[in-house]
């Protein structure tokens, strides 16, 4: 029960480390090595972070695995409410940053296009579940 | 919001970890549940009145303000 407990945690941090690898990857591939060398200590370090934090909180490695009762998911949902509240508004300031800049803000208005189509049609679809 | 799940689980000579166990949530949840910081759902506040063989009202109490 414990192995699998802890493979499943395993699990979980190679998950980031693969997408955090992925991008140092990309990075390096658009010619930037030392961009991805940076890139990939800090994905490591923060697998390692992860790691270290799931081992003295339930909550962590409960969040981890995917499982958890439902103050643990609780805990997972407003963090991740709290998290897209983040990138929403590192999105809109960029947005506004590279537009009085002169500079192009596709990028930063892609990321807010996505995230107020995913609201709005997660707010449709809840509405009608629930 | 009160509660009496500390109370009702120290007279049952429980531990929150064997209480977590029987209802199928962390100890964490459990201490949250008894520290106030956390209000179970309606499901889970009915399984702690049933495993204790109370009326979930004489387990969570309404407080001012609430």
């Amino acid at each position: 029960m414990k192995a699998a407990i802890m493979q499943k945690r395993t699990l979980g941090i190679a998950v980031l480390l693969v997408l955090g690898g992925s991008i140092a990857v990309a990075s390096a591939i658009g010619g930037d090595p030392s961009g991805a060398v940076v890139l990939a200590a800090f994905y490591l370090l923060s697998g390692v972070g992860v790691w270290l934090w799931s081992r003295r909180s339930g909550d962590v490695a409960a969040l981890l695995r995917s499982e958890g009762d439902e103050r643990q998911r609780a805990v997972d949902l407003r963090a991740t409410a709290i998290s897209g509240l983040a990138m929403g508004a590192f999105a809109i300031a960029g947005t506004i940053v590279q537009l009085a800049r002169g500079e192009d803000p596709t990028m930063f208005a892609l990321v807010c296009m996505v995230g107020g189509v995913a609201y709005s049609v997660a707010v449709g679809v809840l509405r009608a579940r629930n | 919001m009160r509660n009496r799940v500390r109370e009702l689980r120290t007279s049952g000579e429980h531990s929150q970890g064997e209480l977590a166990a029987e209802l199928g949530v962390s100890r964490q949840t459990i201490n949250a549940i008894e520290t106030g910081r956390y209000l179970p759902s309606l499901p889970l506040a009915l399984r702690i009145g049933q495993l204790f063989g109370e009326p979930v009202e004489d387990i969570f109490e309404l407080e001012d303000g609430d």
